[in-house]
């Protein structure tokens, strides 16, 4: 074991172990403390929850009822990032929060009103409607399975293949825009808003996302798709069926 | 100590022996690590198993003779005070080093041989009428058209079984990249270009399309359910898209 | 060369401890220049850009201003200016100041010439790095621990691999180059300093300067690119996508400076008799990498200057729309970033070279020959990059021949290979740290090529490319490899950088948890690649989820190793044992100069008689008998 030099008995370096232990736990306490703080910083969505309003009798047996409110707005001062706007007070978001609950084994009946006016799809498919019940959606009260793709402001699609064990949840919904030139509503920031209602049928608990297909992150982004579009809390966000907060 | 060719034959023994477990090994390792693989749901897929299988036999060699080796020396040579006296003054064996180059030349030269190949294979479609499914990568979604059942368009991708595909891909955005890990099939999403991919699904199930480049926030879940299925109910399938698509 | 290397008699280093602190010509004041530049140029530009949030424009010059600023500040211009405004010449005592005479630990601080403060600010630069690289693995393991984006979010992740990426490369790059190829190399050859003292300081500074542009990349919503910043992602991400460009502005400048140094003083410093076949494998490899990355550096460069302009002026060189390309992205990027491994693991080679023979007690096995691998590796390195777009969709045709150059590079590859176990074979082999590491090297190296085999095929690479197979590919290589080495190589030379032993039953223990650890996390990560799970995947599907959870508690491993790593260096420079001038019994010249190594290094210039690894008793006719010892290669 000599190492420092010829001498059979040479000094050794040794260190405590108690001050090694130390270290170690020291700084494994760190990065989990580093990644604890980093999750805080990143999840700071409020947790919006579908509203359980009843149960209904359906040819697949009876299900839970759940109303689901959103909006969206063309900046930030209305929704989860207060009168403020946040960080980024221009910037296209939705509202109440994007982080939203709903009940498993449910049809969730969602309403979004839409303050914002139209960008047109980088893509015509996103103007249709997938995955709701019945195949379609009422826009201000009109039954419609398709919109107009340059009348379209944004986009609520729910997408993700399925980990395993996690039923597929394939929605997508367009939200016309109200006309570019609007006058506020009386009393309000905004123009009177577009209303689009439609229903979706969820499964078992599970995990997934949704987005805006729609380029509104601004014409200062490549393909419209920078900014608000991907950032949490603003054009995206996640979706939790059931769960530990099911009621 | 043993004689230098006492040696040379001691470790050639062992290098023969590890060589043989380690091929055997290799042979039976997605025998006993079930799941190592994806299911092969087309020959392209059953032949880059067969590839990853006969290089690993390949490497056996190679990384035993390195290791028996380094381990024998250390075995037999080793200790954790300071040697007493010096090895062996030898600064190099033509012999040596001449076989050592020649047999890794020719292992490489192999490797790119067998490449070269096996490039048709990827790179040319299968014989027959082609279906062909126009891929579009967005972030973050895949959509697949079917140009000829009037472009019906999903976001699942539904193909028949035992008939050739061809892909057309290409990006609305940034670059991504269209991956069937079950197929054995990728290539590259290019906004402003179109690549082609081809394959021939032999294997009725559920797979997944994959993106498997980077392209922002919610790349990890850029991922869309694949649909092997008889040719009848593909056709049922595409009616149906059919109607609600009108 | 400065009048340093021209006075005849060295300088011993023990001069009185730092009589005085100098504030100016310090980090400290480059931080207070720096800042004020930053402060003042982004609020000019916003007033000029106009009212609203940050833009990329004023942000982008803002980082250039502080890097500027900071080397402005910290002295790096006062020579330079002083010549042109013809100013009286440098005297000696001028000279000795800026190399950090008498100024103790204080020197570490400062503009310090001194090729050893150099190597040294290089080497806790690298430690620092491999730190801020390790935690964020760690963050990237704690989140894909188990299915899910749940620790963090998706958005935290993405910035995280890309945070975790660059500063890992930027860490292996300058790692050995940049520490050991600064401390080590001019004395090896029996050199006073490098040639260019001021632009050696420069190098380190321009490093340091960028380290703060990248790490603030998170506050300004980070990138979603991961470290190869793909075009046109990277022109539509957020605002950290310019800390990334201009840190790799600074950071091409920096290995550019360093390795026209190390170039220069290897071709014009060579002790008498220093003849180029007498050289330490570190000297040739330290040549080879930085002539290397010379030439493929500035393509990264050209890439950054691009995203720059696409972002600030909407220019569109990789926007197809625009008439630009994103394959022209992939070129450049990848130009440098396949040369780029080898820059790192051509000095990593050497290392592993120059601690064999004395571990062994025997003369490198085929001197010349791994010379001819190390050689024909950075040739052939620039031949190979569009391997990595085998499936961009590109012509079929052009991937014929780059599968051939990639196939062909690992020939002389395997010659270093050969030297290493040449040279062990029938070693006395010597069984300390150093030593370890040797043969960890071997076991992880060859487990990284062998990989790339299937990589550089295209009919498997086609399923593998863009797989966590990748990923655990090339930490085999660069972090099995080259890192191994780089922590054999600080193992090796300890002693002599700081004079004393490290505690040898801890760096035992650290080094089997850090192979332990590094097997169980790169295995299981080759097992879910190949698998199908994606690189760079915050969430992931349920059958991932074993191989998931084994890489991540190996990866808790390596955490507890590299702890104990650090803290066993640390303690150990202040209390440890001393450590002999020569405590290996090695024959390279950094071990014949006295310990600490005095400021210039050689009281007398040597005279070198015999190569750098003769060591061995001379064969007797019967140890010949299969042995057919050529001449040793030089003569004595």
């Amino acid at each position: 074991m000599t190492t420092a030099s010829e001498v059979t008995k040479a000094p050794q370096t040794r260190i405590s172990s108690v001050g090694a232990a130390s270290v170690v736990a020291v700084g494994l306490a760190i990065v989990v403390g580093f990644g604890l703080f980093l999750g805080r910083l990143g999840n700071n969505e409020p947790l919006l929850k579908a509203k359980i309003v009843g149960r209904e009798t359906t040819s697949s047996g009876v299900v839970t009822l759940a109303t689901l409110d959103l909006a969206t707005y063309p900046d930030s001062m209305a929704g989860e990032h207060g009168a403020s706007g946040g960080a980024h007070p221009d910037w296209v978001s939705y509202g109440p929060s994007t982080n939203i609950w709903v009940p498993a084994n449910a049809i969730v009946r969602v309403t979004i009103r839409n303050y914002d006016s139209a960008t047109p799809l980088n893509s015509a498919f996103y103007a249709s409607v997938q995955g709701t019940v019945g195949g379609d959606a009422l826009f201000n009260g009109v039954a419609a399975s398709r919109v107009n793709a340059a009348d379209v402001a944004h986009t609520f699609t729910i997408h993700t293949y399925p980990t395993a064990g996690q039923p597929l949840l394939d929605v997508s919904v367009p939200l016309p825009g109200v006309a570019g030139n609007a006058p506020n509503a009386p009393g309000s920031n905004y123009p009177a808003p577009s209303v689009v209602t439609f229903s979706f049928r969820t499964g078992s608990s599970g995990r997934y996302v949704w987005q805006c297909f729609d380029p509104c992150g601004g014409s200062g982004y490549y393909a419209g798709f920078g900014g608000p579009m991907q950032t949490l809390g603003y054009m995206a966000g996640t979706l939790t069926v059931g769960g530990g907060n099911n009621a | 100590m043993l004689k230098a060719s006492k040696e040379i034959k001691v470790v050639g023994v062992i290098w023969v022996v590890a060589t043989v477990a380690g091929v055997t090994l290799a042979i039976f390792a997605h025998r006993l690590l079930p799941g190592m693989l994806p299911p092969a749901a087309s020959s392209l897929a059953k032949s880059q198993d067969f590839t990853l299988g006969l290089f690993t036999v390949l490497a056996v060699p190679v990384a035993m003779l390195v290791w028996v080796v380094a381990a024998y020396s250390v075995i037999t040579g080793g200790s954790r005070t300071m040697p007493t006296d010096e090895g062996p003054r030898i600064h190099g064996n033509f012999k040596v080093q001449i076989a050592w180059l020649v047999s890794t030349a020719a292992l490489c030269i192999g490797l790119v041989v067998y490449g070269l190949a096996l490039l048709p294979s990827i790179y040319t479609p299968s014989a027959g009428r082609n279906l062909v499914v126009d891929v579009t990568g967005q972030q973050w979604q895949w959509t697949f058209s079917y140009p000829s059942y009037g472009n019906v368009t999903s976001t699942t991708l539904e193909l028949p079984v035992n008939v050739p595909v061809t892909f057309d891909v290409t990006s609305r955005d940034v670059t991504h990249s269209f991956w069937i890990p079950a197929m054995g099939v990728k290539v590259d999403a290019n906004s402003g270009v179109v690549t082609t991919a081809y394959v021939v699904p032999n294997l009725l199930g559920s797979y997944v399309v994959r993106c498997a480049e980077l392209c922002g926030l919610f790349h990890a879940y850029m991922q869309s359910p694949v649909h092997v299925v008889p040719m009848n109910a593909f056709t049922r399938w595409i009616s149906k898209r059919q109607a609600t698509n009108a | 060369m400065t009048s340093v290397i021209d006075h005849p008699s060295a300088i011993p280093h023990a001069g009185p401890p730092a009589r005085r602190m100098p504030l100016s010509r310090s980090v400290l004041s480059g931080l207070v220049v720096g800042l004020a530049a930053a402060i003042v140029t982004f609020y000019i530009c916003h007033l000029v850009v106009g009212p609203g949030s940050v833009r990329n424009t004023e942000l982008t010059l803002a980082y250039v201003a502080w890097g500027i600023g900071f080397l402005v500040g910290i002295g790096a211009t006062n020579r330079p200016l002083s010549w042109a405004l013809g100013r009286a010449e440098p005297t000696l005592e001028l000279d000795q100041d800026l190399a950090g005479k008498g100024q103790g630990a204080w020197r570490y601080f400062r503009f310090t010439t001194d090729h050893k403060v150099v190597g040294v600010q290089y080497l806790v630069m690298s430690m620092v790095l491999l730190a801020a690289g390790g935690l964020a693995a760690l963050l990237i393991r704690l989140e894909v621990a188990r299915p899910g984006a749940k620790v963090f979010s998706i958005q935290t992740y993405n910035t995280i691999i890309g945070m975790h990426g660059l500063i890992m490369v930027v860490a292996t790059i300058i790692m050995i180059t940049g520490s050991f190829g600064n401390f080590v190399v001019p004395i090896m050859i029996g050199a006073r300093d490098m040639a260019f003292p001021r632009l050696n300081a420069l190098s380190f500074w321009l490093l340091f300067a960028a380290v703060p542009i990248f790490l603030s990349a998170p506050f300004f919503g980070g990138f979603q690119t991961g470290w190869t910043a793909y075009a046109p992602l990277s022109v539509q991400t957020a605002l950290g996508m310019d800390a990334y460009s201009v840190t790799i502005l600074f950071f091409v400048f920096s290995t550019a400076v360093a390795a026209v140094n190390i170039v220069v003083t290897v071709a014009t410093m060579r002790a008498p008799g220093m003849s180029w076949v007498r050289l330490p494998i570190l000297v040739w490899s330290a040549v080879a990498s930085s002539t290397l990355g010379l030439f493929v550096m500035p393509a990264f460069l050209a890439s950054q200057y691009l995203v720059v302009l696409d972002r600030t002026l909407g220019t569109g060189f990789f926007v197809s729309s625009q008439g630009g390309s994103q394959w022209l992205y992939e070129h450049l990027f990848w130009f440098m970033g396949h040369p780029e491994v080898y820059v790192i693991i051509l000095p990593a080679f050497a290392v592993i070279l120059e601690m064999v023979p004395v571990f062994t007690r025997k003369p490198l096995f085929a001197y010349k020959v791994a010379i001819g691998g190390i050689l024909g590796v950075s040739g052939l390195s620039v031949l190979v990059w569009a391997h990595h777009m085998f499936l961009t969709g590109w012509s079929p045709t052009a991937s014929g021949p780059f599968m051939l150059t990639t196939e062909l590079i690992s020939i002389p590859t395997g010659l270093a290979f050969l030297a290493a176990i040449g040279t062990i074979w029938r070693g006395k082999v010597w069984l300390t740290l150093p030593m370890l590491y040797i043969l960890a090297f071997l076991w992880n190296f060859v487990i990284g090529g062998v990989t790339g085999l299937y990589l550089a095929d295209v009919p498997t690479d086609v399923q593998l490319h863009g797989s966590l197979f990748v990923t655990a590919h090339f930490h085999y290589t660069l972090m099995g490899g080259a890192v191994m080495a780089f922590l054999g190589g600080v193992y090796y030379w300890y002693p002599k950088i700081t004079g004393r032993m490290y505690d040898e039953r801890l760096a035992r223990l650290q080094f089997w948890l850090l192979q332990i650890g590094f097997n169980i996390t790169f295995l299981a990560m080759f097992y879910v690649g190949l698998q199908g799970e994606p690189r760079r995947v915050g969430d992931y599907a349920n059958q991932f989820a074993t191989g998931n959870a084994v890489a991540s508690v190996g990866a808790a491993i390596l955490a507890v190793s590299f702890l104990l790593f650090w803290y066993n260096l640390l303690v150990s420079s202040r209390r440890g044992v001393r450590a002999s001038s020569n405590p290996w019994k090695a024959k390279t010249l950094e071990w014949m100069v006295p310990t600490p190594v005095p400021l210039e290094n050689f009281e007398e210039i040597p005279v070198i008689r015999e190569g750098p690894y003769e060591y061995g008793y001379l064969p007797t006719e019967a140890s010949l008998s299969i042995e057919q010892s050529s001449e040793p290669e030089s003569a004595r």
